[in-house]
């Protein structure tokens, strides 16, 4: 799709794109971060049907929305980035978990499960990006790891039960 | 004198409440500025404690508008790049030609045909042709029309406009305020002037790497002084040399934007071009007597308004058509940039300045408050004026020709 990008002295930046649905969308930044999105009808280029003000904090978000990404604040355990098929979660190690004290090595995760660990967050080692396998899966560390939907649900079941 | 301070006090607080009327009213400040500057002056009463005829101020608040107009040049340099104007494309130069021409004929047929003298005929062009740049971005921000596609040509036809008072400035200040009578001598001076500015935007452009180098300044302060003693030495300094101190502000805002602290700079001039523009509109008021008004100050201002509203809304269509824009979006331009403002008055002080008529000072004035207030109101009802005037005029839809 053509996107036409013009400089809005004074102002800030214009993109303006006509969708294949006929619509009209014209996004302006203004240089102290507020963005406008304007909604024109083919019919009437001349005067636009709606429009809506994000601040900076909220067209992130919205952009993220509309990118596909679902976004869940970390505190609810699992935040979920769909990428395809492909999803990448984060696992909060309970203490009950089967899992406390092994290594990735040890719990064969790749081989059981299909999913790989691509970060660790530990109290006490601090972040691990693209951890070993012997690497320490700790009480109350966050797990990241990258797979499909189905290989994801058997990694939490070797979380918490030491095996698929 | 010995109450100085509380005497500026006074004349802040009524800027500031002029400023509030005019947020609540939900107008353009400026108009507001000036005549709360004319409501009180010499003729004005003295009330109580309150002295509201500024007469022992009067000389350090149009020092502080001064320093107004040197703040509003120098940020026009700093924001202004030639680079970005090419970059907004050719329709824009074609548009911004046409708008410059048609009122700038108009504002020069209007001097002569008044019968003034050559000086003031090109002070009242002048005065007539440049719109308000402030006004017009805010009106445009405002009404939330940032996306109509006639925006980039009304800020386009702005930056050209400035580009224009620049070079017209720059003209007739070697014009106005030379001494000399004779046309060798103003001939002269104009080329003094025109030397002086070379020299320092060629000499600023080469010092570039330089000016980076020692404007590498942590402390806010020293940053601050620096720029500011640089601003008024070079201000000052063109006045001596009768070039207008504004465009030696300019000049010094052209070199600097071409460093990398250009950013720096506009962020710590902002706050005070804001501040001591306000003064400057209020001090234009307060040299004003509302007394005196009536006459042909006002007839002229009225004529010339009647113009000017001709001359956009001609310039806006002729405009609109050559970037193939629909009638209502052309009709739009003319319409937003009808607005007149600082440069308008920038334009009256160089006569004053220069020893002109004095006519000028309160004929600006009455036009600018008119087209100050009118243009946002314009630019609002643009919708049921185009369906009007559409209807005596019947303009042709190029666009839906062309499809």
């Amino acid at each position: 799709m053509d996107i036409r990008e013009s400089f809005l002295p004074g102002i800030g930046m214009k993109y303006q794109m006509d969708a294949a649905s006929g619509d009209r969308i014209v996004v302006v930044i203004h240089d102290d971060g507020r963005r406008e999105l304007y909604h024109f009808s083919y019919e009437n280029l001349d005067e636009s049907i709606s429009m809506v003000t994000l601040e900076d904090q909220e067209a992130r978000q919205l952009a993220a929305l509309i990118g596909g990404m679902v976004y869940k604040p970390k505190q609810l355990e699992s935040v979920e980035m769909a990428f395809d098929e492909l999803t990448i979660e984060w696992y909060r190690i309970e203490p009950h978990y089967a899992c406390v004290g092994k290594t990735i090595g040890e719990l064969n995760i790749r081989q059981n499960s299909g999913a790989s660990v691509i970060a660790l967050m530990d109290k006490k080692k601090g972040k691990q990006s693209n951890p070993g396998p012997t690497a320490v899966l700790n009480m109350e560390a966050t797990v990241i790891a990258v797979g499909e939907r189905e290989q994801q649900k058997r990694f939490k079941q070797i979380l918490m039960n030491g095996s698929g | 004198m010995e109450h100085l301070v509380f005497e500026i006090g006074l004349a802040l607080g009524l800027i500031a409440l002029g400023g509030l009327i005019s947020a609540k009213l939900r107008f353009s400040v400026i108009p507001f500025y000036i005549l709360i500057g004319m409501a009180v002056g010499p003729h004005a009463m003295e009330l109580w404690h309150f002295d509201f005829r500024f007469i022992d101020s009067a000389p350090f608040i149009d020092f502080m508008g001064r320093i107004g107009v040197l703040f509003l040049l120098f940020y026009l340099g700093l924001e202004f790049s030639v680079g970005r104007l090419i970059k907004s494309g050719r329709s824009i130069v074609v548009g911004g030609s046409i708008y410059i021409g048609i009122n700038f004929t108009l504002g020069l047929l209007l001097g002569f045909l008044s019968g003034f003298p050559l000086a003031e005929t090109l002070v009242i062009a002048g005065i007539t042709t440049i719109s308000s740049s402030a006004i017009a971005a805010k009106v445009l921000v405002d009404l939330k029309r940032t996306a109509n596609s006639e925006t980039e040509m009304i800020l386009g036809i702005i930056m050209f406009e400035d580009v224009f008072l620049a070079v017209y400035i720059s003209i007739l200040s070697g014009f106005v305020l030379s001494d000399s009578s004779s046309l060798g001598g103003v001939l002269l001076s104009a080329l003094v002037a025109l030397g002086f500015m070379l020299a320092v935007l060629i000499l600023g452009r080469k010092a570039v790497p330089l000016l980076n180098k020692w404007l590498r300044i942590r402390s806010n302060e020293l940053f601050a002084l620096v720029v500011f003693g640089t601003l008024f030495l070079v201000a000052g300094f063109s006045e001596t040399i009768h070039v207008a101190e504004a465009i030696g502000a300019l000049l010094v805002g052209l070199v600097l934007a071409e460093t990398e602290h250009a950013k720096r700079i506009e962020h710590l001039i902002m706050p005070f071009r804001d501040f001591f523009g306000a003064v400057f509109f209020f001090s234009f008021g307060l040299s004003i007597d509302p007394m005196s008004l009536g006459g042909n100050a006002v007839w002229l201002a009225l004529a010339a308004v009647i113009i000017t509203l001709i001359g956009n809304f001609s310039a806006g269509m002729i405009a609109g058509r050559t970037a193939s824009l629909s009638p209502k979006a052309s009709a739009n331009i003319g319409l937003t940039i009808v607005a007149r403002g600082e440069f308008s008055i920038i334009m009256a002080n160089l006569g004053k300045d220069g020893g002109l008529m004095e006519i000028l000072q309160p004929f600006a004035a009455v036009y600018v408050l008119i087209l100050a207030i009118l243009g946002p109101l314009l630019t609002k009802q643009s919708k049921p004026i185009f369906i009007m005037l559409n209807r005596w005029f019947k303009f042709k839809d190029r666009r839906v020709q062309q499809e």
